[in-house]
């Protein structure tokens, strides 16, 4: 719904000055709460003409970057990098940049809708609060990777309920394989942890598909290292290596690429494990040691010697790093990859060290895609009476094969908490719109992406546009018309939660600044956005039965006739929640620099045998659906393999997403490999064109691609 | 207050091609700083974007010893500007104040002579008025001009906060310092590949990537004499 506004109801707008009041001085009840204020009473930092700057969290991935945003009089101007934030140290990605065409989205929901049409917050709340008192086995809530303070409050209420535990899960931790690699931490480390990998004190990263320059764990903060490492120290330039099957932006900056048969990444970390094992004069345990390194270079499609040269390489190296990426781990032996890469690490004995492997108290509190496929089982076997969802699509993240869709019409109240028309909020019965992440508050855990422990802070940085609600509020307020769930949920609001949650850590005065009581820290906390220790500091992991489990190490098997690797990766469009920012779409992708549209990367050579030429709409079938899309003819992917971009091929979602590409998730499969991560990299399809041509926009010809005479 | 002397900088910009990813954070951070505005997909296919920074993407080599070539393209500020002396209304002028190139949009009146004679094809023109429906509009940035059809734009060296800078720095009764101006592309790039800085201050930051033994301008062989200096990339450098 589009408001309109004429010039005098503009200007009268603008007088009501947005103002996350006494971020200074944060004294009194009232600082919490966003007011607005007209010219005559304006607070003290806001003077007309002149911009106030917040410092808040962004929450377009779940990274927890600290932002710095521009206000002026009441409107979010632009989003900057907080400097001081140990994260991103003041820069800023594509996808938090247009964090305001998010906020000021001319596809917003505007308020509470009861199949399709508006009610009261009033009934809203009432609604919710009947669903809590209903049998509590039959409540699920389904949560986004971010925001951080949500997750905790909705564990809060489901155990004074007794409801399950939320399922977190979301298209970011499943191009990560996150869960893979908690375990993989646990089983060589002892510790489910999320590690942290210093890349800036190291000076040879060998990554395999650690896509870490665009959606990898913590984007801006492994750039930075990236950074410093091609600087490096005495002039000495570090070294970057990447092995995955298809070029992407982090490989396309490395000094050498070398693309194994997708699959065959654990063989190849294995293999690199035995050659630098030997050149080290170390053994290694059994499973690992059978794998024959030729033999490895052999399936993977690599030649042996360039093998030999990166393992040389890293075991002569000052301070080597090893990274497991998601595309590495989404396989059936994902698992076992992942523990050949940190096995990698411990071998060069780089744990704890100066550009080495470190522990992060960061919460692995995620589940794997198997605690999604379980939730889907509840709700196909009718056993949910209320699911509530936030923060993440499913029907449009998850593989279409688990029909969740389908699924969600089983269960007889659906509770959508999201801020944008998405495909999944459409099959709500109950839509709840949260604020956008510039008016929320909120706090984010930083995810491994800091060299401390770091809580980001969030707050609004203008008055909510819309008549929306926070979700924390919302449930707060239905818990507190249910006499059990009062007495466990204490909390006035989302502000009185968030400061019961940072208690701790300012009695821990471990934070670089210090309080005496909490309203001074959360004065601070909002200044300077968010709360880290002055010296930076993680623990360093210890391998106390390094050789401990053996998880397989089985080659995948060979393509039949016809058959090609599938392989998808997510782009400046995130988890597909960046397809309605228009400026999202209109920069280039860096690699292929397509504009507002998906494609197919064929190799040239495999599209001259299968008669595709450039813009031919091809048709890419998998055992579990299939899309149609526009051939880009990529010269910097394996011959045997097809890549197709992830977040494109919205039904719903606003002008700017809806009816533009195809969406890759209709044709992954269900496997999962053994920490119970979704395998997406074991699909595999077949390619046939369609006849038709339709050409993509390119930045790459900037004459255009269309024929003018037409 | 003290008074402070105003010494004409001579503004200029270094990207370091080796550090570069290409991640385009500079073309989104520039596009929402400058107003600019989206065009969709038959208008950019065309090739009729806005964007005033892009990635050029060149291939290098052959399967499998390939590599992608970033080379951001903006304008560069020319010393001597092939789009300046073509303008029949001098709406293409040279600042005097901060040196730099600058488009006055409103004598523009769209001959697009100044964009054929661009050799870096940095010049990009409004063929329509876009719509930004409501109400995003409220992020326009109130520093920047927005633009209407028929006018030509470009890189401004985000001239809005070299004047912002400057003020600030008059204010509290002090000379401009190094790194107290950066423009939107070099305040977001997540690797620092590109640095912003005064080229008549031996000093700084941007005067000494200027003098690195990896340093070229791109088509200098014109005599364009480019404010921007692009230092080599793909780690085949001595020093």
């Amino acid at each position: 719904m589009t408001q309109k506004y004429t010039r005098r109801e503009f200007i009268k707008l603008s007088g009501l000055t947005a103002a996350a009041a006494a971020v200074l001085t944060g004294c009194g009840p009232a600082s919490r709460y966003v007011v607005r204020r007209p010219y005559t009473d304006m607070p003290e930092y806001q003077q007309t003409g002149l911009s106030t700057y917040f410092a808040t969290t962004c929450r377009e991935c779940p990274a927890g970057c600290g932002l710095i945003v521009r206000t002026h009089e009441g409107r979010a101007i632009k989003v900057e990098g907080n400097p001081a934030h140990p994260v991103n140290r003041g820069k800023v990605c594509s996808r938090g940049l247009t964090a305001v065409q998010g906020l000021y989205n001319p596809d917003r929901i505007t308020g509470p809708l009861q199949n399709g049409s508006e009610i009261s917050w009033d009934q809203a709340v009432a609604q919710v609060s009947e669903a809590l008192k209903a049998d509590p086995q039959g409540v699920a809530f389904f949560l986004g990777l971010a925001p951080d303070h949500l997750f905790d409050l909705v564990s809060e209420l489901t155990a004074a309920l007794g409801a399950p535990p939320p399922v977190r899960y979301g298209a970011y931790g499943m191009f990560d394989a996150r869960r893979t690699l908690t375990e993989a931490a646990k089983l060589t480390f002892g510790v489910p942890s999320m590690p942290f990998f210093d890349l800036g004190e190291s000076d040879f990263i060998l990554s395999f598909g650690a896509n870490f320059l665009e959606t990898w764990v913590s984007p801006l903060a492994y750039a930075r290292g990236l950074s410093q490492m091609r600087r490096g120290k005495n002039n000495a330039r570090g070294r970057l290596v990447v092995i995955e099957p298809r070029q992407s932006v982090t490989s396309g900056t490395a000094d050498l690429w070398l693309a194994p048969a997708p699959g065959t990444e654990a063989l190849v970390a294995a293999a690199l494990a035995n050659l630098v094992a030997a050149r080290l004069g170390l053994s290694l345990p059994d499973d690992l040691a059978s794998v024959d390194p030729k033999e490895a270079a052999a399936a993977a499609g690599i030649a042996f010697e360039k093998l030999q040269e990166v393992a040389a390489g890293f075991a002569s190296a000052r301070a080597p790093l090893a990274l497991p990426g998601g595309s590495a781990l989404a396989h059936a032996n994902g698992l076992a990859a992942a523990r050949a890469v940190l096995v990698l690490n411990a071998l060069v004995k780089n744990l704890g060290r100066p550009g080495g492997v470190f522990l992060t108290p960061a919460d692995p509190a995620a589940s794997s895609f198997a605690d999604v496929q379980d939730l889907v089982a509840r709700m196909n076997a009718g056993k949910i009476h209320t699911l509530f969802i936030h923060g993440v699509n499913p029907v449009f993240e998850l593989p279409a094969a688990l029909g969740f869709a389908a699924a969600l019409k089983k269960v007889p109240q659906v509770v959508s908490f999201a801020s944008f028309p998405d495909e999944t909020a459409a099959l709500s019965t109950l839509v709840l719109p949260d604020h956008t992440l510039l008016e929320s508050w909120g706090y984010q855990r930083t995810l491994a992406g800091a060299d401390r422990e770091a809580y980001s802070a969030a707050q609004p940085v203008v008055v909510p546009l819309h008549n929306t609600r926070a979700a924390a509020d919302v449930l707060l307020s239905a818990a507190r018309q249910l006499p059990t769930l009062a007495a466990a949920l204490p909390y006035a609001d989302e502000v009185e939660f968030l400061q019961a949650r940072l208690l701790p850590l300012l009695e821990s005065r471990k934070g670089f600044y210090d309080a005496p009581e909490i309203l001074t820290f959360w004065s601070q906390w909002l200044q300077y956005g968010g709360w880290w220790p002055q010296r930076a500091g993680l623990e360093a992991p210890i391998v106390a039965e390094l050789y401990a489990a053996a998880a397989p190490l089985t080659p995948p098997a060979p393509l039949a006739s016809g058959e090609l690797h599938f392989y998808t990766y997510p782009t400046q469009l995130g988890d597909g929640s960046g397809a309605n920012r228009p400026w999202l779409q209109e920069t280039p992708d860096p690699m292929t620099t397509v504009m507002w549209n998906s494609w197919v990367e064929i190799h040239p050579e495999t599209a001259a045998k299968l008669g595709i030429h450039d813009d031919d709409v091809v048709k890419i079938v998998s055992a579990s659906g299939e899309i149609e899309a526009v051939a880009y003819l990529y010269p910097a992917i394996r011959p045997d393999t097809v890549a197709v971009p992830f977040g494109q091929g919205h039904s719903a979602l606003g002008r700017y997403a809806e009816g533009r590409g195809a969406n890759p998730a209709a044709l992954l499969p269900l496997s999962v490999n053994e920490s119970g991560d979704l395998s997406f990299g074991d699909t595999r399809v077949s390619v046939q064109p369609t006849g038709q041509r339709r050409p993509l926009s390119r930045m790459e010809n900037r004459h255009g691609v269309y024929d003018h005479a037409e | 207050m003290a008074e402070v002397t105003e010494e004409k900088m001579k503004w200029g910009m270094a990207i370091d091609l080796d550090v570069c990813t290409g991640c385009n954070a500079c073309v989104t951070a520039c596009a929402m700083e400058n107003n600019i505005p989206f065009t969709g997909e038959d208008e950019s296919g065309y090739g009729r974007g806005l964007h005033w920074i892009r990635i050029q993407r060149y291939w290098h080599g052959d399967y499998p010893e390939i590599k992608p070539d970033y080379s951001p393209m903006l304008c560069q500020q020319c010393g001597n500007a092939p789009c300046e002396p073509v303008c029949p209304v001098f709406a293409a002028v040279h600042s005097e104040e901060e040196q730099i190139n600058l488009q006055v949009y409103n004598r523009c009146i769209g001959t697009r002579y100044c964009a054929n004679n661009c050799p870096y094809l940095s010049r990009v023109f409004n063929w329509f008025d876009y719509e930004i429906p409501e109400p995003m509009a409220y992020y326009l940035n109130p520093s920047v001009t927005v633009r209407r059809r028929g006018v030509m734009e470009k890189c401004t060296f985000c001239v809005q906060r070299i004047h912002a800078g400057q003020e600030q720095a008059k204010a509290e009764g002090r000379p401009v310092q190094d790194g107290d101006i950066v423009p939107a592309c070099a305040q977001a790039c997540p690797t620092d590949a590109i640095i912003f800085g005064d080229l008549s201050d031996p000093q700084s930051r941007v005067s000494q990537m200027a003098r690195s033994q990896r340093s070229f301008r791109q088509l200098e062989e014109l005599g364009t004499e480019p404010r921007v200096i692009y230092l080599k990339g793909g780690g085949q450098y001595g020093g």
